[in-house]
């Protein structure tokens, strides 16, 4: 290995080398150089932090510490454009910063990660770059399924979520069959939007919901803001505590648009593949610095969602009181039982409902992955 | 171990708390001293970019009482690449002051910005909205003058809506929000499409996005908001418009009260900047291809 001006070990390949400028964050990432050539396709970076990355990683640890970040990983076009080099070299970089990024957020304790992959209206894009963006998805969800033992070891659960009924055929089923395999791990969870948007996601769980009345599972009158959050694609996971968008632009792009009306918005402007340890931690601490307020705005929305419940079914319960006609007139007592059955019925209604859904949703993985085998 | 790295966390807060505190102090001292003095001071705390929701810096001079631009507005509105068709005022975080909101809402409409939302997470605004509506009556003769005949303000709250808006020359509809506009609005949508299936008008599989988004629209047809203008410490939207904010640009300013008007614009002249694409920012169809055309998602994977 030779070195170059600045002392560091000069990479044998062109591109890499303009990733690792002259910055500190290049100095830190020298020692994962060759690591880095030979995982570059892998779904987890191996490696642990440098001695000031601990340090500042247990620091910010005696603070409070989002459970779930998710990211918009913003940039990578304009990386390539910025590098010379080609867009789907851009893509790919992009992909390795995840990689990058998960580690550090599995040593930061951050178990679950949402990062949004793939809009429906990227289809709209040209032909070429959807194709590039479709095979690089293939190569990673092959790899994925390469990798399972790894998987198996740190725990990773992987989900997929968005309109995969959109997707070629092919890559819906290794999705299955990634999705499949890692479903019982729970470790830590990836979830990554493809194919999604999040007023489809809405109008999707509106559909399902419909769906429940028209079987007979549920009634329009159980319909609720906790019943359609649970009838999001991202419903086996709690609200994210932290949004981070790269690439300086300020917009949410139809991304978690429900699940972040309460999470901590941060926006920098510092290109996805650029990212480094320490933007992150800069995220955290911009999400220290709001726990306090958002705690407090989010269990008064929950108390007045609880609220909200309790006057519906209160509602309900007068409604079937009315329509019983040769009912003795029912006093206070009465009221409260009823209105006690009535929740409990209406809470045993949603369950069954809620597991039929969480059965269909089974069901279309696994019977993809048996076409996957049968073919 | 762990004490040592609590002691340094709380150190640290400490740190940036101070430096919140002292920002503010600087900002309000600001209106009196010099624009080269504020250079310095906020050389001196070299403040981090980071820590603001996405920091406003274009302070400029001050330039006398807000009634003197008054002439000003509306070509200040057209020297603009792009105007908003629609502002969010979102108070988060700070106790909401009606006269500064007020006083931003009748800027807003003396720019020539058609729609405005104001909203805060705990209802204040919805609960006070008449003495709102009085705020903003009031500051239109103060700040617009003579010429506050030619501005129709229409107070939309979902129950009555002034029908009269001939001969103005400058309209603008002002919509008092809470969170029950958000979230529960959805629900109540999904609450009607349920029962319509459950009587058998409807299939689950007829609810598409287009159908809903029609029923999340008001009977003025109301755009999405371009931008929201985000006041307070909070980093977060605290429930404002979730079906609404799709691709709308958030931009942060410390504090709504005693805001000025070089900050004001300063934020709309930093949305005129941001590039997106015309119509539906995620199509497909760009400009010219050296111009860098907004990154939108999917870039990754």
């Amino acid at each position: 290995m030779d070195f170059d001006s600045c002392g560091r070990r000069r990479h044998r390949k062109e591109s890499l080398q303009s990733i690792y400028s002259c910055s500190i964050e290049g100095w830190f990432q020298v020692s994962v150089s060759d690591k880095f050539q030979k995982s570059n396709m892998s779904w987890i970076r191996e490696g642990e932090l440098s001695f000031i990355e601990r340090l500042s990683a247990n620091i910010l640890k005696a603070g409070p510490m989002p459970k779930h970040v998710a990211f918009i990983m913003d940039g990578n076009r304009r990386y390539a454009r910025k590098r010379h080099v080609e867009r789907q070299e851009g893509h790919t970089q992009g992909f390795q910063k995840l990689a990058e990024t998960l580690r550090w957020c599995l040593n930061l304790n951050i178990r679950e990660v949402t990062v949004y992959a793939f809009s429906i209206e990227n289809f709209k894009r040209s032909k070429e770059e959807v194709e590039g963006l479709m095979e690089l998805a293939r190569q990673k969800f092959r790899k994925l399924l390469e990798e399972q033992e790894n998987l198996e070891k740190h725990g990773v659960c992987i989900r997929v979520l968005g309109d995969l009924a959109l997707l070629p055929l092919d890559l819906q089923q290794l999705i299955a069959q990634a999705v499949v395999a890692t479903r019982t791990h729970n470790k830590c969870f990836l979830n990554v939007c493809f194919a999604y948007t999040s007023r489809y996601e809405i109008t999707n769980a509106v559909k399902e919901m419909a769906w429940g009345v028209e079987q007979g599972l549920i009634k329009s009158s159980d319909v609720s803001d906790s019943l359609l959050s649970k009838c999001l694609y991202s419903s086996s996971s709690p609200d994210p505590d932290l949004l981070i968008r790269t690439s300086g632009e300020v917009r949410l792009s139809d991304f978690l648009l429900w699940q972040t009306s309460y999470s901590c918005l941060v926006f920098q402007s510092v290109l996805w593949p650029e990212y480094s340890f320490w933007n992150l931690c800069e995220a955290i601490l911009q999400y220290q610095l709001n726990y306090q307020s958002l705690q407090r705005a989010q269990e008064q929305h929950l108390e007045e969602q609880a609220l909200q419940q309790l006057e519906a079914d209160r509602h309900c319960v007068a409604e079937l009181l009315q329509q019983r006609e040769n009912e003795t007139v029912i006093d206070g007592q009465g009221r409260k039982e009823l209105l006690l059955g009535y929740t409990l019925d209406r809470e045993e209604r949603v369950r069954g409902f809620l597991d039929a859904l969480q059965n269909k949703r089974d069901d279309f993985f696994n019977n993809l992955t048996s076409q996957a085998v049968l073919a | 171990m762990a004490f040592l790295y609590e002691l340094a966390w709380r150190l640290l807060h400490a740190a940036l708390h101070l430096q919140r505190t002292l920002l503010s102090w600087f900002r309000a001292r600001l209106r009196s001293f010099d624009w080269r003095l504020w250079k310095r001071a906020f050389a001196a705390l070299l403040v981090p970019v980071a820590f603001s929701f996405h920091a406003h810096r274009r302070l400029g001079p001050q330039t006398g009482k807000r009634s003197c631009r008054r002439f000003r507005w509306g070509a200040d509105g057209r020297a603009l690449e792009k105007l908003p068709a629609h502002v969010g005022l979102l108070i988060a975080g700070e106790e909401p002051r009606c006269a500064d909101v007020a006083t931003l809402v009748v800027w807003c409409m003396a720019v020539g910005i058609s729609y405005v939302s104001v909203y805060d997470n705990r209802g204040i605004f919805k609960r006070n909205n008449l003495r709102l509506m009085d705020e903003i009556q009031r500051q239109q003769q103060e700040l617009l003058g003579v010429d506050s005949a030619k501005y129709s303000i229409e107070l939309v709250n979902g129950t009555s809506e002034k029908a009269d808006s001939q001969g103005f020359v400058c309209q603008a509809v002002v919509k008092v929000l809470s969170p029950n506009d958000g979230k529960n609005s959805i629900v109540s949508a999904a609450q009607h499409l349920c029962r319509s299936v459950e009587q058998k008008e409807r299939a689950s599989r007829d609810i598409t996005v287009d159908l809903l988004d029609s029923m999340l629209r008001d009977s003025k047809r109301t755009p999405d908001p371009d931008l929201v203008l985000k006041f307070g410490p909070v980093d977060s939207t605290v429930g404002f418009l979730p079906w609404h904010i799709r691709l709308t640009e958030f931009i942060s300013l410390p504090s709504h009260t005693n805001v000025s008007y070089e900050d004001f614009f300063g934020a709309l002249q930093r949305y005129a900047t941001c590039e997106q694409r015309l119509g539906n920012p995620l199509l497909g169809t760009r400009g010219p291809p050296q111009d860098s055309a907004v990154e939108e998602t999917g870039d990754s994977a």
